[in-house]
């Protein structure tokens, strides 16, 4: 309505810069999960961009397909920047984990849940305490929430009450070697945040 | 005369942060890469004795460079400068000939250290 709308933008080298730093967290993340389920995990290079709302539900609907997820997000902020991480889960890959985790008794809803807390806590922690690393900002992680089970993309997107019209996303698609485990880890990082980490960022690339 | 070094990744703020963690003072020519063909195609044409590689880049990932060099027989002393640091892969391109392995983000302190125990820095110092 006449009013001018505030775009934050990536410049080239910006992307370039977000997408090494991720590229060394999501490595310390990964080395934790490879130790803990004595597998290898295999390392993509990360999606770095700047989307809108309408975009975070194509981003999801493109990683997990029509495949049933199950979900788990958590907020971390420090410095003046915040975001929050989301770790989404082919239902699929349960069998397989328990497996690899050694887990015993039947695998219900609330096996899956324990698993998917014991995953997510290694890769989030270890993915957002590694950027910080590399920024010089200390993160605070708040407590993981779950955001469905068995559910489609559809619901999470839902679920989420997000404020922002856009936010800077990295993805980061996780796969165990010789298994049929897989999950997306996005972090989101809030509108306002966004010229905050440009600036740590620009600081590195001076 | 100065020693042909290259630099492969696939980030040019990697090549950057590489080039800076160079030893201050040593004699070198360094040559950019940005994927694993143009890094072989540089070790080719002699502009990589000592050479930093990364793992994951498009084109041609670090072990395809590290198999290709293995395959031609090349002179070229790998040191592997990685974000992936899982057990497996450092086992994987040492199999595959690499001379080090240094997890990445690199400072010079680590790049001095690794080219001090391999006797490459005592020549030049």
């Amino acid at each position: 309505m006449g009013q001018a709308i505030s775009k934050a933008s990536l410049t080239e080298d910006q992307r370039d810069c977000y997408q090494e730093i991720t590229n060394v967290a999501m490595g310390q993340a990964a080395d934790r999960l490879a130790r803990l389920l004595k597998a290898y995990v295999i390392l993509p290079i990360p999606k770095v961009n700047l989307i809108s709302a309408s975009e975070l539900h194509m981003a999801l609907e493109d990683t997990s397909s029509n495949d049933d997820v199950s979900a788990v997000c958590q907020g971390f902020i420090g410095s003046g920047i915040a975001g929050e991480a989301l770790l989404v889960f082919n239902d699929a890959s349960f069998a397989d984990l328990a497996q690899l985790m050694k887990y015993k008794g039947p695998l219900d809803q609330h096996a899956e849940l324990e698993l998917l807390m014991d995953v997510s806590s290694v890769l989030i922690g270890a993915c957002i305490q590694g950027i910080g690393e590399q920024l010089e900002i200390s993160f605070n992680q708040g407590h993981p929430v779950v955001l469905g089970q068995h559910c489609h993309v559809d619901d999470l997107v839902k679920s989420g009450n997000h404020q922002w019209s856009q936010t800077l996303a990295i993805e980061i698609h996780y796969q165990i070697e010789n298994l049929n485990i897989n999950c997306d880890l996005l972090l989101l990082f809030t509108e306002d945040s966004v010229a905050k980490i440009n600036q740590q960022i620009d600081y590195l690339l001076d | 005369m100065a020693l042909p070094v290259l630099i492969c990744d696939d980030s040019s703020f990697a090549r950057k942060q590489m080039k800076r963690a160079l030893p201050a003072g040593w004699d070198v020519d360094v040559t950019f890469a940005g994927n694993g063909l143009e890094g072989l195609d540089a070790i080719r044409a002699g502009k990589g004795e000592v050479v930093f590689l990364d793992l994951t880049m498009p084109e041609l990932d670090g072990y395809g460079v590290l198999e290709q060099i293995r395959k031609e027989d090349l002179p070229a002393m790998v040191i592997v400068v990685s974000g992936d640091i899982q057990p497996d892969a450092q086992d994987r391109v040492q199999k595959l000939g690499a001379m080090a392995f240094i997890k990445k983000p690199i400072d010079q302190a680590k790049a001095t250290e690794v080219l001090t125990q391999f006797g490459i820095l005592s020549e030049a110092e």
